[in-house]
């Protein structure tokens, strides 16, 4: 025992040093590989607070911007409902859509906090469980697919963007109906992969490519990008698609979370096929 | 007693300016200025080093909270002051360290602090790059993001130097 003491005494310091090594190192790879810990992130209520005052100071630069970009989309909706037999509340927007007969809501919310220059992208939102936020739902801005929600407190939630290597969102080419997996590898923001397509398929430079709606996160069509370049896989009967993202991650300011009514039904009709998830 | 509210203080400015404006900036080219290392750097000489990691590591954590990196600043800021001992050895003056200094740059003169600033900087960005990619096909980023980032980061520590920390004027 005494030999124990002085060995510690010893190696007090590297031993703290472990320990605090292990501590950090453990919660940062168990987050990066499932959504466990709700600790070390700015959903917390002390720094969601700080990052709201101090996006609350810096939203009038962008004020001119978003007002346009809100006239448009006001626009855009009017046109979908020339008889206002869906009723649009103030609050939430709701898009029937009468052939699937799936309903997604939607609920607006401003990004208080965001990265876009690492390899995982992450940003906080202002919108949590009181607004019916839950995990794993889509966001979405008014140009396209922004990301999936990760984590949830009361008033806060943390969205994994779109430019994170494990994002996997499926999606599809319009005109050739070819789907695969969004990824993001490049370090370019404006740019993501589009993984999965066998290169027998055609496609067309600036196709537009749009979110396929499995898992029910988005609904389909949805957009995300065009395709910008096109080059086959070396070694492999796949194309390596660069696409440009609709939505300026460096510039992302007021998104829409987007609540599918039926998930639950999807999920548990989804549940037994390993093959689907 | 007075000594321990300065840190105190100088604490929750480092963790804020990190997180409310370092971490805020976009220059691009995986540039990523962090300037709470420097706290680390100028912790008194005689402080134990088990209270130096502990501090480093309640500082990550604090950065964490802003960044959404769950844990990664605070394993770089404990291993900076892990080493930092034996830097400050390898770059100690020829009558050694008056401990009653603070290890500032107006104390020591610029040239000790950038040699100081550099490795401990180094160290740390290397880290954090490295654990942050985490795959070897990364190495071109984690060079190009770490070397950067560096010269950015030791640029604004010598800059907030200069403009904050004058020489004291009681003795």
């Amino acid at each position: 025992m005494l030999k124990f003491i002085a060995f510690f005494r010893r190696f007090q310091v590297f031993l703290v040093f472990l320990i605090l090594q292990v501590v950090a190192l453990s919660s940062y790879f168990s987050v990066m590989s499932f959504p466990r810990t709700k600790f070390f992130n700015s959903a917390n209520t002390i720094t969601g607070t700080l990052l709201s005052w101090e996006r609350n100071i810096i939203k009038y630069l962008y004020l001119d911007e978003a007002n346009q970009k809100l006239q448009a989309e006001n626009v855009a909706l009017e046109k979908r409902i020339p008889d206002n037999f869906i009723s649009v509340d103030p609050k939430t927007s709701i898009i029937n859509d009468t052939i699937n007969k799936l309903v997604f809501e939607r609920i607006p919310a401003t990004v208080v906090n965001s990265s876009h220059t690492h390899a995982n992208n992450y940003f906080t939102i202002n919108a949590g469980t009181e607004k019916g936020i839950e995990k794993k739902m889509g966001v979405v801005s008014s140009d396209g697919v922004v990301g999936i929600v990760y984590d949830v407190s009361k008033h806060f939630s943390i969205v994994k963007s779109i430019l994170t290597s494990n994002i996997n969102i499926s999606a599809y080419v319009k005109g050739s109906n070819a789907h695969g997996l969004i990824k993001y590898e490049t370090k370019d923001p404006r740019r993501v992969k589009l993984t999965g397509i066998s290169n027998d398929i055609i496609i067309k430079k600036g196709s537009k490519v749009l979110a396929r709606g499995s898992g029910g996160y988005f609904a389909q069509g949805e957009p995300i990008g065009i395709i910008e370049n096109m080059q086959p896989v070396e070694g492999k009967p796949m194309w390596d698609l660069t696409v440009r993202l609709n939505q300026d991650m460096r510039r992302l300011h007021y998104v829409y979370i987007i609540k599918n009514i039926h998930q639950e039904e999807l999920q548990t009709l989804e549940k037994n096929i390993q093959e689907l998830q | 007693m007075n000594n321990i509210l300065t840190h105190i203080i100088r604490f929750i400015i480092f963790v804020l300016a990190q997180g409310l404006i370092f971490g805020q900036l976009d220059f691009g080219y995986g540039i990523h200025p962090m300037i709470y290392p420097l706290f680390i750097i100028m912790l008194p000489f005689d402080t134990r080093p088990v209270v130096l990691m502990a501090l480093a590591f309640l500082i990550g954590i604090g950065v964490d909270f802003f960044m959404n990196t769950f844990g990664l600043h605070a394993s770089a800021a404990v291993l900076i002051a892990y080493i930092r001992p034996s830097i400050f050895t390898r770059f100690a003056p020829r009558d050694d360290y008056d401990l009653l200094k603070e290890p500032t740059a107006n104390e020591w003169g610029y040239a000790w602090f950038i040699k100081v600033a550099l490795s401990l900087f180094f160290i740390h960005h290397l880290w954090f790059f490295t654990l942050e990619y985490f795959k070897w096909t990364a190495w071109k980023e984690i060079a190009m993001s770490t070397l950067l980032s560096v010269v950015v980061s030791v640029i604004i520590s010598v800059l907030i130097q200069i403009l904050f920390f004058k020489r004291s004027k009681n003795i």
